[in-house]
């Protein structure tokens, strides 16, 4: 038994708060593990995704729920992709890595964001005040991904369903960001 | 409480009585009036005074281009200066006061400015005011500003909230009357995504306000239904109290949403909301402002526009006097006279400038034609006018049209530059219009109802069709088109007294023809130079009178005069509004860094580095200043152990099989040759040859570095490589990804750093120099299993390590590292105690790495290697740039060793003046260094490099002071690494 140990404490862990209309919480144990397709490896690297996750690698700015580890596959630029799943452990990387073997480089980027989901019929109402994009249904379906900016802060947005979205930000600027979205969600309420 | 001039019929809710105070006197009103039709209800035609003169002025409009009726609304904190009148909505409780006055309003002793008039025409300030020069800021200007103005602050921090926010729409309708109204409707029964936005609390636009009938019923009861059947269709938002304000690129729009400015209480809402519309079209229907005549004293309150007495007549029910008059020189004047008629109202006459037959037939009002109003009487209200034929006839109000002006201003925010038209006397929208802008109705010169509801439909069909869409077949909305012919007439010749044309600035007939006397001939000149068009109405009412004005006396024609360009705001947008909710502690975000908490727990006092705080120093004991702390810091970390949070430096995550040949490119020193378990120091340099950003990069494995920068330029880094990657070299297999936040990062420095780390890292770790000597690196396991990268790396110049793990565990490492270093002295040490160290050890950073230094210029010019192709090693060996003369980083200490030296002082040989042509190089980084006990600073100076020894002098001319220091190495302590390989 090592004679110090280290306690796990996630910037975000427990936020978890109703508002009329509103539901904003951050999933808890979210490993996020980022994969990028090799030069000239990529059908390769793709294969072995279908094959791993029993799900294609979507399209840029197109996310998929895969069979395994109720994993989300978002991809985010032609060579680039977050594969989302629940893990506590600090070992995210290790799973993919045991899923697709070495076919793509894998970064671990679990603590690198945090993420907050809002969900409820007035979800969109809320992120109007803060998020640059249309994500009006016709115009972010159901699974679409984009990269923007909330107040001042690099945000992912992920449609999760017709009612909810997963945000995702720099893990450093977690307190701004619950913040940003937490003053929109009470400024509408 | 009466309300003397409150008649029948009007859009108000006369169930639901509303009581106001208009300074401290209570008045009533109802929901649906506004403040200024409340106030003219209760016959308070007196509402302010003027900017200059302090004359007296009342409500001359009813809608946002009111230049009189401006008020101080609510009270204390909550006090929002020139608000004006005709737009605030009456709420119970509602607080106004009046402007601009020394004394009461009635009593203003500041009107004496208005018998002084004739010494106080345009440019009169600039051309008395001039001497002595020194007098203008300490005595003139605050004279002049103190009795002169409009409303005040109330010097106190707003205390609403405000937000900002984003739509988007496939058609924005800016506007909502009839040309609006049947715009949107017109998109939005085709499936379109609508924005309807109307600065007014009640759609419909002049459709409220006029008794036109359309599709056989009242216009307010169309404009209603037709609203209803939008509010009815889920892809249609209708926003009123919103004002579009600005159109700026690719069919973005700033609109400003008043939320909560007709509610007493704010209830911790935001009071208003600045949005950003992004449209793929949008229909301007912006409708359009009348214009006045000039004539004698035609600024007295109780003179308004005709329209505008229409829309207290027919929408709030009130007449805004009891005797009225007409001036006209078009039709639609006669409508105001047929519409009070109607309302029973008394007309004394209608006095047309045009010498023809009435184009409506009025039995019972006299006719007067081809005369014009010449003078007023009745200083606090209007008491009786004067014709040209010398006969005075008794009114309390003269309704004033001069004709009506589109509202083009939009489509001139880029530069659109309106065409005249000679038939209806005005300017309509020419030149390009923004990005997918079109235009509808009155704000396009469709004048007429019927006109107005056909193009509304018309523009929106042919839009929206070219964004896919199929236009819903509908039968036309059946409406006439009025009589709407209109006379250049602009002012009564014949006026004697001061005619007003901006009453705003108080700018008269004769100040044009001054302005052009002087020179100020072009109209943005005649704008500067009489104030005409400025403040917060931007001479709605004003601009195209006065431009008339002046293409007479300079004898071009109104087209070749033009206007003066319209720029966003349309109407004034509240600071507070721009500012959202960047205000205070939330005016930026925060990065914390993953032992923040520890830190505020134990002592530490935070600087902001970018968006970055960061521990300074840690307090300890009874430490009473800044240097206890960081003195006992860097002694500490020396001579001992030190921990420092360096999570901040940039990391990135490097992956591919070209990952080593990229970074050669990237760098100006080769990585490829670099072991795995390696870390090497890496300069990078910009194109042209000037350093851009230092760190160290480690190899983790075959095709895995990873790569740290500095904190400042983490972004920038990150981002210049992935543009190489993407766009210099896109055939390289190399990945890039930021892992700055991912892992919590400590510096461990200091002799007794192995000692310390050998308690954290798990058993099968060899930290032996032999096994893991300087600059080495390894992913390790620590405290039971939980992975960590380990890096043998000294900023400080000691035995030193840099120890990662993932972030959610950078709190708690903390606390073990230092729980772990208790035995050995160890403390936590924050940047000062690092940027000391640092300096002790001859480190370039921001102050030396500034954008304009070389490689050269910081004596690593031999690590800019020739043997490869990688930016800015070319340009970097210009000639000038490696000139053996060139400044060289040095150290330097003062010979007085007791004396501060000072960053920025400049090196000055000594027995030369310290000026430029001596200047020898400068000071950038100075500390006081604990380990030396005396001031060390770090700077360029010319051959600094064969200069050891010498003596120079420090001047700082800015400090006042100079002193003599002596050229060092920079490396002030273990200048042979001893330390941090041992």
């Amino acid at each position: 038994m090592a004679e110090f140990t280290l306690t796990s404490a996630p910037p975000l862990a427990g936020v978890d708060e109703t508002f009329d209309g509103i539901h904003l919480r951050a999933p808890k144990d979210l490993a996020i593990v980022a994969v990028a397709l090799p030069l000239g490896g990529e059908d390769a690297a793709l294969a072995a995704i279908a094959k791993g996750y029993g799900a294609d690698l979507p399209a840029p700015g197109k996310s998929t729920t895969a069979q395994e580890d109720g994993a989300t596959l978002l991809r985010l630029a032609p060579d680039q992709a977050f594969i989302l799943f629940h893990r506590a452990e600090p070992d995210a990387e290790t799973i993919v890595a045991g899923r697709i073997g070495d076919t793509a480089y894998l970064t671990d980027q679990t603590d690198t964001w945090v993420a907050l989901e809002l969900s409820g019929p007035r979800a969109r109402t809320a992120l109007e005040r803060i998020c640059p994009l249309d994500i009006h249904p016709d115009a972010f379906a159901v699974g679409d991904a984009a990269r923007t900016v909330m107040e001042h802060l690099g945000t992912i947005i992920l449609r999760t369903g017709q009612d909810s979205f997963l945000l995702l930000s720099a893990s450093s600027s977690a307190g701004s960001f619950l913040h940003a979205v937490e003053t929109s969600i009470k400024n509408v309420s | 409480m009466t309300q003397p001039n409150r008649i029948g019929g009007g859009l108000i809710d006369r169930a639901k009585p509303l009581t106001f105070r208009f300074n401290n006197k209570e008045m009533a009103g109802f929901e649906g009036d506004t403040l200024a039709s409340a106030l003219l209800a209760n016959g308070q035609r007196l509402v302010g005074r003027s900017f200059k003169y302090h004359r007296p002025r009342g409500v001359f409009t009813a809608g946002s281009e009111e230049p009189n009726a401006l008020v101080h609304l609510r009270t204390g904190a909550h006090t929002e200066p020139n608000t004006r009148a005709t737009m605030a909505e009456l709420f119970d409780g509602l607080t106004a006061t009046s402007q601009n006055h020394r004394g009461s309003l009635e009593h203003d002793m500041m009107a004496v400015t208005d018998f002084l008039s004739p010494f106080l025409s345009a440019g009169f300030y600039y051309k008395t005011f001039m001497w002595p020069k020194a007098f203008w800021e300490k005595v003139y200007e605050p004279a002049i500003r103190a009795s002169a103005g409009l409303g005040r602050l109330s010097m106190q921090e707003d205390p609403d909230q405000y937000d900002k926010g984003f739509l988007h729409c496939d058609l924005l309708v800016i506007g909502s009357g009839p040309a609006g109204l049947s715009a949107a409707l017109a998109a939005a029964r085709a499936g379109a995504r609508v924005i309807l936005a109307d600065e007014d609390f009640v759609a419909g636009g002049r459709l409220n306000s006029e008794t036109l009938e359309l599709g056989g019923m009242a216009g307010h009861d169309w404009a209603a239904q037709a609203l209803a059947e939008l509010a009815s269709m889920g892809h249609v938002r209708i926003m009123t109290r919103t004002t579009v304000y600005g159109a700026y690129d690719h069919g973005i729009y700033g609109a400003l949403e008043r939320c909560t400015d007709h509610l007493a209480d704010s209830a911790g809402k935001p009071r208003q909301i600045l949005w950003r519309i992004y449209s793929k079209r949008a229909v301007l229907a912006a409708g359009s402002t009348e214009r006045p005549i000039a004539f004698g004293n035609n600024d007295r309150p109780g003179v308004m526009l005709a329209g505008a007495v229409r829309t207290y007549v027919n929408r709030f029910g009130v007449a805004p006097g009891k005797e009225v008059a007409v001036f006209t020189n078009n039709d639609d004047g006669w409508r105001t006279a047929a519409d009070l008629t109607a309302k029973g109202v008394h007309i004394r006459a209608v006095i047309d400038s045009r010498d023809r037959a009435a184009p409506i037939t009025l039995p019972d009002v006299r006719h007067i034609r081809g005369a014009s109003v010449v003078n007023t009487v009745g200083r606090k209200g209007l008491k009786s006018i004067t014709l040209t034929d010398g006969q005075v006839l008794p009114v309390d109000c003269l309704a004033v049209s001069g004709g009506w002006n589109p509202n083009v201003h939009l489509t001139c925010h880029q530069r659109g530059k309106p065409e005249w038209r000679d038939d209806i006397k005005a300017f309509v929208p020419g030149g390009t219009m923004p990005a997918g802008m079109v235009v509808a109705g009155a704000a396009n010169g469709a004048m007429t109802l019927a006109a107005a509801l056909a193009e509304g439909r018309a523009q929106a069909e042919a839009q929206i069709s070219d964004l896919g869409f199929t236009p819903a077949k509908a039968d036309p909305v059946e409406a006439e088109d009025e009589p709407q012919d209109t006379a250049a007439f602009w002012y009564v010749p014949e006026s004697r007294h001061r005619a007003w044309l901006d009453q705003q600035n108080d700018v008269t007939v004769k100040d044009v023809k001054l302005s052009h006397q002087e020179g100020f001939r072009a109209v943005e000149h005649l704008k500067r130079y009489t104030t005409l068009g400025m403040a917060t109405d931007q001479g709605k009412t004003a601009n195209i009178p006065a431009l008339a004005i002046m293409s007479e006396i300079t004898g071009r024609t109104i087209p070749e005069t033009g206007t003066t360009i319209f720029r966003p705001p349309f109407t004034p947008v509240p600071m507070g509004a721009l500012a959202g909710r960047a205000r205070g502690k939330d005016f930026r975000p925060y990065r914390l860094t993953p032992s923040h908490k520890w830190a505020e727990e134990h002592g530490a006092s935070f600087v902001t580095v970018g968006n970055w705080l960061r521990a300074e120093w840690y307090v300890q004991g009874d430490e009473k200043g800044w240097r206890d702390s960081v003195d006992r810091e860097a002694k500490t970390a020396r001579e001992k152990v030190g921990i420092c949070d360096v999570t901040t430096l940039g990391k990135i995550d490097i992956k591919g099989k070209d990952a080593g040949a990229f970074l050669d490119k990237v760098y100006a020193n080769t990585f490829s040759t670099l072991k795995i378990g390696k870390v090497r120091y890496g300069l990078m340099l910009r194109e042209d040859g000037i350093c851009y950003d230092d760190g160290t990069t480690a190899r983790l494995s075959e095709n895995h570095y990873v790569m740290t920068t500095t904190t400042a330029n983490a972004v920038l880094v990150f981002r210049r490589m992935e543009f190489a990657r993407q766009c210099l070299w896109p055939n390289m297999d190399v990945h890039l990804i930021s892992t700055t936040d991912g892992w919590a990062q400590f510096a461990v420095a200091g002799p007794k750093s192995r000692d310390l780390l050998r308690k954290v890292v798990d058993k099968d770790v060899d930290l032996s120099n032999e096994a893991f000597p300087f600059m080495s690196c390894a992913e390790i396991t620590v405290c039971g299993g939980t992975p960590a990268r380990l890096f043998r790396i000294s900023f400080s110049g000691e035995l030193a390590y840099e120890i990662a793990v993932p972030a959610r565990y950078g709190n708690s490492m903390m606390a073990v590292l230092n729980e772990a270093g208790a035995e050995f002295g160890a403390v936590p040490y924050g940047t000062e105690a690092l940027s000391v160290m640092r300096i002790e050890k001859g480190h370039a950073v921001g102050n030396e790495l500034n954008g304009q230094t070389t490689a050269h210029n910081i004596g690593l010019g031999k690590m800019v290697s020739q043997k490869k192709e990688c930016i800015g090693n070319v340009l970097s060996q210009r000639p000038e740039m490696i000139r053996d003369d060139a400044i060289r980083m040095m150290g330097f200490r003062p010979v007085d060793r007791s004396q501060k030296l000072i960053t920025g002082s400049h090196f000055i040989n000594k027995g030369e003046e310290a000026v430029m042509e001596n200047d020898q190089g400068w000071m950038t980084s100075v500390a006081y260094s604990p380990n030396l006990g005396h001031s060390i600073g770090l700077g360029f100076i010319k051959s600094g490099h064969e200069r050891k020894g010498e003596i120079v002098r420090a001047v700082s001319p800015v400090h006042g002071t100079e002193m003599e220091v002596e050229i060092v190495s920079a490396h002030f302590i273990d200048p042979e690494g001893e330390r941090l390989r041992g």
